[in-house]
């Protein structure tokens, strides 16, 4: 109570790497020194079913529940499954929207009386060269709009987590955590 | 200080584990409680200790048994299923006085009555912890071990999919619980015929040459020893109940998510308050009582049928006040919490409940 507890509900379905992103936003954290908690949820499906992810951070012992109350934060990387996301963020909160993809007007982002920031970040990932990389497009441009961590801490964090065998996308990676802040610098 | 560390609930808990020494793991996979055993498999070996895939949940809780009578700091765990399977093996180690833990890493609240009554035979108890949080769970593992071995008995820690599977920055840091008792019991390989030989026996009848107390003397200090522990381990967190005029009872995960409505509900200027057993068994009937003394309700939120609320009617200081607002509630995979583990919900029954003395 009284104590700055900064949520973040990161949503979409399975292969746009939304446990990937999550754990590497809770780990970044994590290695900072704060306190972070991951609390991930997801289908038996590889691709395409449900995929969540609620980040907690905050500089004592968290409070927040497991499965959050509300959020100040949002991040929408797919509207399928979205409902949780969109119920749960606060009036005032941060609204982060995947506009290669979610681009129904369902009541919510539109009458959401917060900060909306829309980014393209499936196409924008595609023009990297990077496809799979759209989420670190999103978590760099959370980071950037957010402060919550910093775009190095995100990229050691995201380097640590992936297996040998996708240690080739470290780079493409780290590019698209930089773009995703350079994309928000001058908003 | 030791560094935060990014750990999920079974994660967290091996690695107490390994810090309290225990050094024998032995389970069989069931969700959620595979977690554990994935972790114990992968550290285990690495501090130079041993870890059992078994091929039932009754081998499992066996192999420990043997191993803890050896000396080895043993634990073994399942989801309440298996934990059903382990209950003669559960039964045996308390007469038989070997310490061991067991970890029941939950799919729901349903195994209340399991973990605080049992389903094995005889004058036994099982001390059982429930952690609200990975944090909490840390320190309760190291408790765990450190309790089993000082009254020499088995004892359970109940978890949940929540705390299995949460991530969180959490500290491993050893716990000095004071001494323990000298370890004369532990069977060192002397075999019968040697004069050396010693017995691990729930009937405790001894040998020719060394008669034991036999079964009605040794089950009434079995008996009495759980009497000794009911009185000295009772252990609870009483949250805003200073002043409140309702009381919400709860343990584990849904103790923090009481916890959370209990401050909602304060911010609006209602005078409730959360009482939290930590250990199941004993149940804090002492602190209870206390608590309640002013209330003028007293609700049960647990999700199940209504377990623990046999426990509060027991020892609230006046049944009257009380009502039970929880109920089950699981996820249509039946591996998980259903939609009632959540504040509004809660908030919900608390409110609807509360009617009347707001």
């Amino acid at each position: 109570m009284g104590i700055l507890e900064r949520e973040v509900i990161l949503c979409g379905i399975g292969g746009q790497g939304i446990q990937l992103i999550g754990k590497a936003l809770a780990l970044a954290a994590t290695k900072a020194g704060r306190y972070a908690m991951l609390a991930a949820d997801y289908g038996g499906e590889m691709r395409g079913g449900p995929s969540q992810a609620s980040v907690v951070i905050g500089d004592a012992p968290l409070r927040s529940l497991p499965i959050l109350a509300s959020s100040a934060a949002a991040v929408l990387m797919h509207h399928k499954f979205s409902a949780f996301a969109r119920e749960r963020l606060r009036p005032d909160g941060l609204l982060l929207l995947n506009t290669s993809i979610v681009t129904d007007t369902v009541a919510g982002e539109t009458a959401h009386q917060g900060r909306v920031v829309g980014l393209p970040v499936t196409a924008m990932a595609r023009e990297l060269g990077a496809p799979q990389s759209a989420g670190f497009i999103m978590l760099g441009a959370y980071a950037g709009l957010t402060g919550v961590v910093t775009a190095a801490g995100l990229e050691t964090a995201m380097r640590s987590l992936l297996p040998p065998y996708r240690a080739q996308h470290g780079d493409a990676n780290a590019r698209a955590i930089a773009a995703g802040l350079a994309e928000v610098s001058s908003l | 200080m030791t560094e935060l560390r990014l750990l999920d609930g079974c994660t967290a808990i091996t690695e107490a584990a390994l810090t309290a020494g225990c050094r024998f793991f032995a389970g069989y996979p069931m969700s959620p409680f595979t977690g554990l055993l994935e972790a114990m498999s992968r550290r285990m070996p690495e501090e130079n200790g041993t870890c059992m895939n078994a091929e039932s949940e009754i081998e499992a809780v066996n192999m420990v048994l043997g191993a803890a009578a050896a000396g080895a700091r043993a634990a073994t765990g399942s989801c309440g299923q298996g934990i059903a399977l382990m209950q003669e093996a559960i039964a045996e180690m308390a007469l038989n006085q070997t310490p061991a833990v067991v970890f029941n890493m939950a799919r729901n609240q349903q195994d209340y009555f399991q973990c605080t009554r049992g389903g094995g035979w005889g004058d036994y108890r099982t001390l059982t912890l429930a952690p609200k949080d990975v944090p909490e769970a840390v320190e309760h593992t190291q408790l765990l071990f450190w309790l089993a071995e000082r009254y020499r008995m088995p004892v359970i820690l109940y978890g949940d999919p929540i705390l299995a599977q949460t991530q969180v920055a959490v500290r491993i840091e050893p716990r000095d619980h004071g001494p323990l008792p000298p370890r004369d019991w532990v069977l060192d390989g002397s075999s019968g015929g040697t004069g050396r030989s010693r017995q691990v026996w729930t009937w405790a009848m001894g040998k020719a040459t060394d008669p034991g107390p036999g079964p009605d003397r040794h089950w009434r200090a079995i008996a009495e020893k759980f009497s000794e522990v009911a009185a000295a381990e009772q252990r609870s967190e009483s949250y805003r109940t200073e002043d409140a005029d309702t009381i919400v009872v709860a343990f584990g995960t849904a103790a923090l998510f009481v916890a959370h409505v209990v401050d909602e509900l304060r911010a609006r200027g209602l005078r409730v308050g959360l009482f939290r057993p930590v250990t199941l068994w004993p149940f804090p009937s002492v602190a209870l009582a206390a608590a309640t003394r002013r209330a003028t309700r007293v609700l049960v939120f647990e999700l199940n049928a209504g377990q623990m609320l046999d426990d509060v009617r027991q020892y609230v200081h006046d049944r009257d006040t009380v009502a039970f607002i929880g109920g089950v509630s699981i996820h249509e995979s039946g591996l998980a919490f259903g939609p009632l583990l959540d504040a509004g919900p809660i908030r919900e029954r608390i409110l609807s409940a509360s009617e009347g003395t707001r």
